[in-house]
């Protein structure tokens, strides 16, 4: 449906427009450029008409109707786009879904006649044709198309994709290419068919059909001209010539529009028409810009290329060539054939990536969604206690309630609650499950008896330690096994994985999203339990299952925080009754919870480690200082020949404790030793109770030093743990 | 989107054989999570002769039973993944970015996810 005539404002300034114009086509008649010069195709292949309209940048008047609500302005000469701010406020575009059994991606002859003959067929096609606004920015596995239409974005999903996007035409590239007054041979009979006037036109290459110009023999030397191109200059007759003009038409040859089909890799696609076509390349450009998107000139590609990037990606990566509006529809074959003429091979296209057009952040992150965080079924106790949360390892977990050190004080002194429900809890069992766990873990598993729990690394096949966590054994085949808040989605991979290597009879469930879990930690801890139901109370490193409260619980006695900590097991749907009960029962025990910065600090005073926080990818125990938790006298579990063979060599890092007067460094500040960084801090907490900063860190230059600087001031290496060294707070 | 409702269930883990050979009366909903892992939601017994096997209860899901109307109109513009066309059948992927199941009948739908990702899956879809 043509529009009626109507103004528009363009830098301000209203400007008419005539039904069926193109805000382009609008420009041109004005007497004016869309852009910033350079040729105009009117096909939406290059970015030389693209300007800001209605506040979103970088669009392409060409594609766009003219119409009289529009506010268009220019680029700036040379720089970006004006940064408004704020921002103006949009919507988030609406994503609509759709599937058929085949897209095909071109409203033209090739597209038109896949579709129909898909129809013919009898399946369900879908035909997306950029003339009607409906743009194909992105294709991904699936295959899925991501859409651009002016209603918003769509996405379609369909087991077969048809490319027939046709061909660009060849933009010139030498000096003068960036005047105004230059148009291809398309874009001339686009003009023309609008009634504008291109004044004195002459064409390089054949004419276009019903266009007024004058054919000029000859290769294209240079153009010519202020702002507009006044005229053109080409080799003929072994001389050159200039002849004068308004309009310069462009007849250069075709490059296939195939930036979806780039996309496509291993995906069902397939191209027909031009799209598919392999047309010569242009002549190899010697001078003048060669990518208008991002201005970049032949004097740019030859100093990349001196700087040894000789190869069309590096090119690409080192002058940013074919990066900006248009993607590389314009520069491609020109970059192709120079390099094809320095080096006598053509290379092929440089790959290509979502997304084919300009999208605006609204258009990104239309139907993404952040990572979900899960919180635990303690989340609302937590804030009602006015928790500061915060995400750790996928969970939300409460940070503080206020007084981290009043939280310090009360696992130290009293009693104290802390939510761990995030940690990884899993039940195996199985005949083989001994088996299982015996190669799975350094640890010797079958020496842990029924009712009795141990500390465990988990290790890979390179003896890195990738997380830790405890066993508690059940009975002869069945065993609870926890791991880190963060490492127990991998683990679950992990034991499965090895499971079925190893092809053993191992039964796994995963409990971790079941299962709410409760540290109740502190010197009081077992009078508080006492007072639910806890009559007799595990011993360090026991574990019973038994009601406390009236609910099932299964009950481990271990301890993190370095006071006598009873980990409490128990279904997630009583777990705000359990809480609320030992809070409740707690009262006069000077109970209070304690969040994770409190219990960072706890921890360190233990020196015990974090993994991922005080770990690397690549840390062994010996770095740990943990080689007893490795049992070697075992035969095989995962990780013993890489420890058994790298324990003779030298070794450049540990993870050492280190203590310092005053206040705590900054967690990762560096070490030094001898004016050189000789490693750096991981962990760092200002003991009360010690009196001085505790602190793990990484040495990595042997021999290791004892004495060193931190935050400009002396720090000692010390041996951790740091507070209760004998263990005895923990087993009392 | 109303809240979810949680869902008391029954969780089996044991040989394929196992479970293949398990019933249930009618009126619980039994999906297939692996061929090792079954979730039964509502009330049922199960009875395992001497098989190696992990049966706990299981308060960990939640989740809403929609109509087909209900489901089309909540969280199909949510699903960016092709659903199975078979009735009945357990699909599992992401709903609105959340890790979820969908469990379709000819007559009814159950969205279901874990109980921690519940207040997250609600409000995205609300």
């Amino acid at each position: 449906m043509r529009s009626s005539p109507g103004r528009f404002l363009l830098d301000g300034v209203s400007l008419a427009y005539e039904p069926g114009d193109t805000l382009a086509v609008a420009v041109v008649r004005a007497g004016a450029h869309p852009g910033q010069g350079g040729t105009l195709c009117l096909a939406g292949d290059c970015g030389n008409c693209v300007a800001e309209v209605d506040g979103i940048a970088y669009v392409r008047t060409c594609q766009t109707p003219a119409s009289a609500e529009l506010t268009v302005r220019r680029h700036p000469p040379g720089g970006p786009p004006a940064w408004h701010d704020p921002a103006p406020s949009r919507a988030t575009p609406e994503v609509r879904r759709m599937e058929a059994d085949v897209v095909v991606v071109g409203g033209g002859a090739s597209g038109r006649a896949a579709a129909a003959e898909s129809g013919r067929a009898g399946r369900r096609v879908i035909l997306l044709d950029a003339g009607e606004g409906i743009e194909v920015i992105a294709l991904y596995a699936g295959p899925t198309l991501i859409v651009r239409t002016r209603e918003g974005l769509l996405h379609v999903r369909a087991p077969e994709v048809v490319v027939a996007t046709g061909a660009a035409e060849i933009q010139p590239v030498c000096s003068g290419n960036q005047l105004a007054g230059l148009v291809t041979a398309r874009a001339a009979r686009q003009l023309y068919a609008a009634g504008i006037d291109l004044g004195v036109a002459v064409a390089i290459g054949p004419p276009p059909d019903g266009v007024p110009c004058m054919p000029l023999p000859g290769e294209l030397v240079r153009i010519e001209g202020e702002e507009r191109v006044s005229g053109v200059v080409t080799l003929h007759g072994g001389s050159e010539h200039t002849t004068p003009c308004d309009t310069l038409i462009l007849n250069l040859g075709r490059s296939p529009r195939d930036v979806l089909a780039r996309m496509a890799d291993d995906l069902p696609v397939t191209v027909v028409g031009s799209a598919a076509e392999a047309f010569p390349l242009p002549p190899a450009p010697s001078a003048g810009i060669v990518c208008p998107c991002v201005g970049i000139g032949v004097d740019d590609l030859e100093g990349v290329w001196a700087r040894g990037f000789q190869e069309l990606e590096l090119v690409k990566r080192a002058s940013l060539v074919g990066t900006g509006t248009c993607q590389g529809s314009v520069c491609l074959p020109h970059v192709r054939a120079w390099i094809a003429a320095r080096t006598g091979d053509t290379p092929g296209p440089f790959t290509a990536r979502p997304a084919s057009r300009q999208i605006t952040l609204g258009e990104a992150a239309a139907d993404v969604h952040l990572d979900a965080f899960r919180r635990t079924p303690l989340h609302d106790e937590h804030i009602a206690l006015g928790a500061q949360m915060d995400r750790f390892g996928g969970w939300w977990r409460p940070w503080t309630y206020g007084d981290h050190l009043a939280e310090y004080r009360a696992v130290r002194e009293a009693v104290s609650l802390g939510d761990v429900s995030t940690l990884g809890k899993f039940v195996v069992d199985g005949p083989d499950t001994v088996a299982f766990l015996q190669r799975l873990y350094p640890t010797d598993v079958a020496s842990i008896r029924p009712g009795r729990s141990r500390y465990a690394l988990l290790l890979n096949e390179r003896g890195h330690v990738i997380d830790d966590g405890m066993i508690c054994r059940e009975s002869e085949s069945r065993f609870v096994l926890t791991f880190t808040t963060g490492g127990a989605g991998n683990a679950e991979m992990w034991m499965r994985d090895w499971v079925e290597t190893w092809g053993l009879r191992v039964l796994l469930l995963d409990r971790t999203m079941s299962l709410a879990a409760i540290n109740v930690t502190g010197p009081r801890a077992g009078d508080l339990l006492a007072r639910v139901g806890l009559a007799d109370p595990p011993r360090f490193l026991q574990h019973v299952r038994t009601e406390l409260a009236g609910m099932p619980c299964h009950v481990m006695r271990l301890s993190f925080t370095g006071e006598a900590s009873f980990e409490i097991h128990h279904p997630i749907d009583r777990s705000a009754d359990l809480w609320r009960g030992l809070m409740a029962v707690g009262e006069d025990l000077e109970i209070r919870p304690h969040g994770l910065q409190a219990l960072f600090g706890l921890r360190l005073e233990k020196g015990h480690v974090i993994i991922g926080m005080d770990t690397e990818l690549d840390t062994t125990p010996r770095r740990l200082g943990m080689e007893w938790a490795v049992n070697m006298d075992k035969p095989e579990f995962l990780g013993r020949d890489a420890l058994a063979r790298t324990a003779g060599l030298p070794d450049q890092r540990r993870l050492v404790g280190l203590t310092m007067p005053g206040t705590a460094p900054t967690e990762g500040s560096p070490i030094w030793s001898d004016s050189d960084i000789v490693g750096h801090v991981t962990s760092s907490f200002a003991s009360p109770t010690l009196g001085q900063a505790v602190m793990l860190g990484w040495l990595k230059r042997a021999p290791f030093p004892t004495q060193v600087e931190i935050d400009g001031r002396p720090a000692v290496v010390t041996p951790p743990p740091f507070y209760d060294p004998e263990g005895l707070r923990a087993r009392s | 989107m109303r809240a979810p409702e949680s869902l008391p269930a029954l969780r089996v883990v044991a040989s394929p054989a196992t479970l293949d050979g398990l019933a249930w009366p009618d009126g619980v909903t039994a999906l297939r999570l692996a061929t090792d892992d079954l979730l039964i939601i509502g009330k049922a017994m199960v009875a395992l002769d001497d098989e190696p096997a992990i049966v706990e209860k299981d308060a960990g899901y939640a989740g809403w039973w929609l109509t087909p109307d209900e489901f089309a109109d909540a969280v199909l513009p949510h699903v960016d993944w092709a659903l199975p066309v078979t009735r009945p059948v357990l699909a599992q992927g992401l709903v609105a970015g959340v890790p979820a199941k969908i469990w379709l009948t000819d007559d009814r739908a159950l969205l279901l996810c874990a109980v921690a990702y519940a207040h997250e899956l609600a409000e995205r879809l609300a």
